[in-house]
């Protein structure tokens, strides 16, 4: 009698596993579709910062009878890429999460088809003109901003900062703590900040920042979680994150949310983000595509999305949780640069920002 | 050879899975990007300068994982001690976790910056690419018999001359492919790199993920990525030359040592260092997953799995149990396609020369940078006409390219060590082809299949990048939820990001050390 080998044994048991596990997986998936028969599937791409709630997904699928598919690009810079490789045969129906420092370069290259959405016109003002002629609908918006542990100040007995300029003063020298502009989002927009402030002498302002010892971080959680004093054990109690990372801060607090939270965000020299939608050019389910961008646009997301993104509506006159009134930081003039000229002079900025710091 | 005819044609699985998974994912990515005017970015000195550094660091960053690594192998593998199947097993947790989760837990437990530069990057990479020189050389040391060391001895040579013209001609193919192995790593590392590095430590893959999702310039990154495979590729041919300068002897696994005299406090205090080498980066996780401002916590134990979880009933993260589920399940998909996949390709090189090209070829996902293989695979498979995306196997199928090196790297030294005249004997004594063959090579394969098989596994709990582009948004693995939960303020965030990294530990701990038990018993 044969023995059969043992490596064959292993081989044949694991492909069994991959079967039933792929088996079952793939029946899981297409149980709810089977269940409200006839109905479309619209992918929708996102990034991995992307969420809302179970439920206000669940409502829509059941009035409208479309089913989303949430498909992951991976980080915005990303999945813009990729939407751009495949663009007019895409990898999905709608994308959402595209922000203005990339939508140049996605609308040049032919990713969106043109839709205005009906629910448009209840954009709040200052973004009803930011579709680019109708071809990306703007969803959410989120400021960039230095963040301040308030406790670590008060127990050295400093005032924090409160100006991009202060930020060069010797007071302050080794507690700022930066992204890389280079691989981090939010240390673009807070590189983008200084260009919008400070024009041409921008490189004059890292210098100084250069010569008070300011830390680079290769990513936001590497600066917010190693670096800052208050989330880890770092030990700059200055960093660049959001506008609404304070009330992320009570929400995601240990047990019961806490009355208040000792940091704070400064409210000057802070980059606004805005993040669009589009319907990708090429798909075949177009009018469920547009369907879709509506419902993005529509109360209850946009209702939903402050607490799951920690970013704010694009609806005029969505109301806020009470978190977000009370301890976001509240950016009445924010720093902006025109989305072509970024789209343009990105690669150059960067450049020169490396060759300032030495990196 | 007295090799039976189907292994002439074992060299057509592996050729066949790099087509579909490798080439044709390549050729769509570069169909889309490269044009004539693609040439005109070779001049571009940046992309040479940043190759020239990061092969200095990996030269450096090899030299010291083998320093350490080598001890940690003779030790791991070949002296029988209480503890070593689960030492052995933990040894691959620094290759598995997330560097970023490494590096944070470090943080939590040493306090205020770790610093950053050449040096400290260096360390990490040695670090985290121990398991690979333990794995591979392990592999072979196992099957070195310590009779020929002692016969040695007894004839007169010194403990080094013993080394020296015994243990090391034995060994030295292996050592250049773990040696190989741990270069391209270090050469294509990322996540050390943006976490620690500084300008001195730039990586052609930090440059690609610069030029791809900040720059947006594809022709740019596709020369990146070209000079990155050609640099691997290159590594990878040497060390099979070295490889094919392997001489015969005997590759059962022996008898495991019982340490003596001088030798047990060797084996003690290497045991002992590897143990907390090892063991420092998973304390500081566990610490950080019971400490919050307020003191001691078990809250973020419950934020994964009690009633009320983190973030339930938001698509934010899912549910960190199926999470859990999804990962294991990849991890044993991976491992199966690896085996099989890197099996026959390790038998192929045996068998003559096309199988030898097709051992070199299997090892060339390792130069192809993960955002290159994550795009390339969506625009092949990720739209109609043909979208995998829906059945799941596309992330098995990435980390399954990225694991066949491991498994080939770890089973071909072994393999070419072992006799051909078994297989001979056996045919005189009458077995049929294959029987003779499986009695020549099968217990040396199983061996080394089971080592690989773990390491496989372990390679897929860990990913991250490909994994990022390739699964669903609403299916992430174990490491994207972590991911998830760091880019978010919070301290629940941060606390159930090190449970569920512990919690990473442990089935990456388990897996390996199942699989090496399974194959131990037969």
């Amino acid at each position: 009698m044969t023995r059969i080998p043992a490596p064959f044994v292993l081989v044949l048991t694991a492909s069994a596993l991959l079967l039933a596990a792929c088996s079952s997986e793939s029946a899981s998936e297409t149980e709810p579709e089977a269940s409200s028969a006839g109905s479309v599937t619209v992918q929708l791409l996102t990034h991995d910062s992307f969420a809302l709630s179970e439920d206000v997904i669940a409502d829509f699928e059941e009035s409208s009878g479309i089913n989303i598919e949430l498909v992951s690009g991976g980080d915005a810079g990303s999945m813009v890429a990729g939407a751009i490789l495949a663009a007019g045969a895409p990898t999905a129906d709608v994308m959402f999460g595209v922000d203005n420092t990339l939508v140049t370069r996605a609308l040049d290259e032919g990713v969106f088809e043109p839709y205005t959405s009906p629910e448009a016109d209840s954009l709040r003002p200052d973004l009803a003109d930011q579709t680019f002629d109708g071809l990306v609908t703007p969803i959410d918006f989120g400021d960039v901003c230095i963040n301040i542990d308030d406790t670590w100040f008060e127990a050295q007995g400093i005032a924090p900062p409160t100006t991009l300029d202060d930020l060069v003063d010797p007071t302050y020298s080794g507690l700022l703590v930066v992204q890389d502009p280079g691989t981090s989002s939010p240390g673009l927009a807070f590189l983008l900040s200084t260009v919008a402030r400070y024009g041409d002498e921008w490189p004059n302002y890292w210098q100084q920042l250069k010569g008070n010892d300011v830390a680079i971080a290769g990513s936001w959680s590497d600066a917010y979680y190693g670096d800052f004093t208050f989330g880890g054990g770092g030990d700059r109690p200055i960093v660049v994150s959001y506008a609404t990372s304070p009330p992320a801060e009570i929400v995601y607090a240990e047990g019961e949310p806490p009355e208040t939270v000792s940091t704070s965000s400064m409210d000057d020299g802070c980059y606004r983000q805005i993040e669009y939608a589009g319907i990708l050019a090429g798909t075949d389910n177009v009018e469920a595509a547009q369907q879709v961008v509506d419902w993005l646009l529509s109360a209850p997301v946009q209702e939903d999305i402050p607490l799951n993104m920690f970013v704010f509506p694009a609806r005029a006159g969505t109301p806020l949780p009470e978190v977000f009134t009370e301890f976001a930081g509240q950016v009445e003039r924010p720093e902006q640069l025109p989305a072509d000229y970024v789209a343009e002079n990105v690669e150059g900025l960067l450049t020169e920002w490396g060759s300032v710091m030495g990196r | 050879m007295h090799a039976p005819t189907w292994l002439r044609w074992a060299w057509v699985v592996p050729a066949a899975f790099l087509v579909a998974f490798l080439a044709i994912p390549l050729a769509s990515l570069g169909r889309q990007v490269i044009s004539p005017g693609t040439v005109g970015y070779l001049f571009d000195p940046l992309p040479w300068r940043v190759a020239g550094l990061a092969s200095g660091q990996a030269i450096v960053s090899t030299l010291l994982a083998l320093a350490i690594g080598l001890p940690m192998a003779n030790v791991l593998t070949r002296y029988r001690f209480w503890g070593r199947r689960w030492a052995l097993a933990l040894a691959t947790v620094p290759f598995v976790l997330p560097t970023v989760v490494v590096a944070l837990a470090f943080r939590a437990l040493l306090g205020g910056s770790l610093g950053s530069g050449f040096a400290i990057v260096v360390l990490a990479h040695a670090y985290l690419n121990l398991a690979v020189v333990v794995r591979i050389v392990g592999a072979r040391w196992v099957t070195i018999d310590p009779r020929m060391d002692l016969t040695a001895r007894s004839l007169g040579a010194g403990p080094w001359t013993a080394f020296r013209t015994v243990t090391w001609p034995a060994l030295r193919p292996a050592i250049a492919s773990a040696a190989a192995i741990v270069f391209v790593f270090s050469f294509t590392s990322l996540g050390v790199v943006l976490l620690i590095g500084d300008s001195s430590t730039r990586t052609l893959e930090s440059l690609v993920l610069r030029q791809t999702s900040i720059l947006l310039d594809f022709q740019g990154a596709a020369v990146s990525a070209a000079i990155q495979a050609l640099v691997v590729g290159s590594v990878l041919v040497w060390a099979a030359r070295q490889r094919a300068a392997q001489r015969g002897g005997s590759a059962r696994p022996m008898r495991l040592i019982r340490p003596r005299g001088r030798s047990s406090l060797a084996v003690g205090v290497v045991a002992t260092a590897a143990a907390v080498i090892v063991l420092a980066p998973v304390l500081a996780l566990v610490w950080a997953s019971l400490r919050s401002s307020s003191g001691w916590t078990l809250a973020w134990w419950s934020g994964l799995f009690g009633p009320n979880t983190i973030d339930a009933g938001s698509t934010r993260i899912g549910s960190p149990l199926s999470a859990m589920a999804r990962s294991l399940t990849f991890a044993i998909a991976t491992g199966a396609v690896a085996a099989v996949v890197g099996g026959l390709a390790a038998v192929s090189v045996l068998t003559g020369r096309i199988g030898r090209a097709f051992a070199i070829a299997t090892a060339l996902p390792l130069g192809i940078s993960a955002a290159t293989l994550g795009l390339g695979t969506l625009l092949a498979y990720g739209r109609p006409p043909l979208d995998l995306r829906a059945t799941g196997l596309l992330v098995p199928i990435a980390h399954a390219l990225i694991a066949v090196p491991l498994v080939v790297a770890v089973a071909t030294p072994t393999l070419r060590a072992t006799d051909p005249r078994l297989v001979t004997v056996a045919a005189n004594l009458g077995a049929r082809p294959t029987r003779a063959w499986w009695t020549g090579y099968g217990p040396a394969l199983r061996t080394v299949m089971v080592a690989a098989g773990g390491l496989a596994c372990a390679v897929s709990l860990g990913e991250f990048g490909a994994a990022s582009f390739l699964a669903r948004a609403d299916g992430p693995t174990v490491p994207l939820v972590i991911a998830r939960l760091l880019g978010r303020p919070g301290e629940a965030s941060f606390g159930v990001a090190a449970a569920l990294a512990v919690v990473l530990v442990i089935m990456t701990t388990t897996l390996v050390a199942a699989v090496d038990r399974g194959g131990r018993r037969r």
